[in-house]
């Protein structure tokens, strides 16, 4: 297989899932790619790309990662941040349909949940769920794994929260402090956990 | 479908069952002995049907594939990843659900079709040593294989395609898998058996093998075999999936240069 050169012109031959893309001792495996015993391989369909190590680094090894053919969609990972519609509030939880992870946006359909103390940091047990989400706010969230049923989203930062509303009006709702959001068409305020922009 | 009938019995099934054990005897004395003979589609004995496969007749799937060998007829689509269903228990690592069904019109018995759990579970065995199921936590990648036509060697096929289909969705993976099977019929070992072939062998190995990093993933075997004949057959195999495997990256890469130009 012709997978075995090792040239350094930053490739563009197609491999595919499996095939070997070099060692382990000149080369570390990015996207796309994995490494086991001495071997770096492909995972999925692309094209090969030889990155140069980063100047400075101790490794002095170039990276190999494996871009361009489509990948499955983005799937949500603890840690992300997301995107998300909530969909309905209740007293001691709130759901959100996610939409995007990590600036990509989602092609299938999964579910999150904002518990009452995920809501913010402080002053976790006075929180009024009412008084934070609405149905339809877009809300900018941390992602954790969650339980069998859903996955956990959490709002307890500064710059998570509503980053999207409208007001009952109709109207574009505007922030103007971290609790407080005003409709730009009546003036009237609406409560929500805002997101520091 | 044995058709042994008791004295004095209604039996119209004894004389056909005499037909069919003389048709039978001519096949296996036919495949068992002379070894020079081809088989009834003209093949040799250690030469695979012609392969005919393609990425993509689904379009709503995230991936699929079709495959054709000789008269077998396979579709597979892959959908996902997706949310998994409630009732699921919770788990760190992703899931694979496999399924595999027959259409009404596939085997020349009509209506024999729907769910073949056996397969579906082989199925699942086959693919999951190879899917990198870590890469999407929490939920379900669903394969469904649908089998046009059944024309023998039904399983193999529909791993190796549902492996190309994996592939063309882009689920991470650490290699294909190829499929291939043989049926034993006395000192002889036949490749890739057709429904007939299948009907009489004396016993059947199925491997599915992982091509470039030289690893199997699945091993059946059923019926009589002896030993020296098993490590025979399981080389045969292995080389035909490394061939197999190299019509699936072949395959893969015409559509890889097809969409980017």
């Amino acid at each position: 297989m012709a997978a075995t050169a090792m040239d350094h012109d930053g490739g563009g031959d197609v491999v595919t899932p499996g095939e070997l893309l070099g060692n382990s001792l000149t080369l570390v495996a990015g996207r796309g790619a994995y490494a086991e015993g001495r071997s770096v391989r492909a995972s999925v369909t692309g094209h090969r790309r030889i990155v140069p190590p980063a100047p400075g680094s101790d490794d002095q090894r170039s990276t190999v990662e494996v871009v361009g053919h489509k990948a499955h969609g983005a799937v949500p990972q603890p840690g992300s941040v997301v995107i998300a519609r909530v969909t309905k509030v209740m007293a001691r939880m709130a759901n959100a349909d996610i939409m995007c992870v990590d600036s990509k946006a989602i092609k299938e359909k999964f579910t999150g949940l904002i518990r009452q103390q995920d809501v913010r940091a402080t002053e976790i047990d006075k929180v009024d769920m009412y008084q934070s989400y609405r149905p339809g706010d877009i809300v900018r969230a941390v992602l954790s794994l969650g339980d069998a049923r859903a996955y956990y989203l959490s709002t307890a930062k500064n710059e998570l929260g509503v980053v999207s509303a409208q007001s009952i009006a109709g109207g574009t709702l505007v922030p103007i402090s971290w609790t407080e959001m005003q409709c730009d068409l009546t003036g009237q305020i609406e409560l929500r956990k805002v997101a520091k922009s | 479908m044995s058709a042994q009938a008791g004295a004095g019995t209604y039996s119209p099934a004894a004389a056909a069952g005499d037909k069919r054990r003389e048709k039978r005897e001519e096949l296996r004395r036919h495949l068992a002995e002379d070894a020079d003979r081809p088989r009834a589609d003209g093949r040799s004995f250690h030469d695979c049907r012609p392969a005919f496969m393609q990425t993509g007749p689904t379009t709503a799937a995230s991936g699929s594939a079709y495959a054709e060998f000789g008269k077998t007829k396979v579709i597979v689509s892959v959908f996902g990843p997706r949310e998994s269903k409630k009732a699921m228990m919770y788990s760190d690592v992703g899931r694979l659900n496999c399924n595999v069904s027959y259409t009404t019109f596939a085997t020349p018995v009509r209506g024999q079709g729907a769910d073949n759990k056996e397969y579906s579970s082989m199925l699942h065995k086959a693919l999951e040593g190879a899917v990198m199921l870590h890469t999407f936590p929490k939920t379900t990648v669903d394969v469904f294989a649908l089998v046009l036509e059944s024309g023998g060697s039904d399983l193999p096929i529909i791993i190796s395609c549902a492996s190309l289909a994996l592939a063309d969705a882009g689920i991470m993976m650490y290699d294909l898998v190829a499929s291939v099977s043989v049926s034993c019929f006395g000192e002889n070992i036949i490749i890739d058996p057709t429904s007939d072939e299948e009907a009489w062998q004396d016993g059947s190995l199925l491997v599915a093998f992982m091509p470039a990093r030289k690893d199997i993933t699945q091993l059946t075997l059923t019926g009589e075999w002896s030993d020296g004949k098993i490590t025979n057959a399981v080389e045969l195999c292995m080389d035909a999936c490394s061939k197999l495997g190299d019509i699936l990256r072949d395959r893969l890469k015409d559509t890889a240069t097809l969409t980017s130009e």
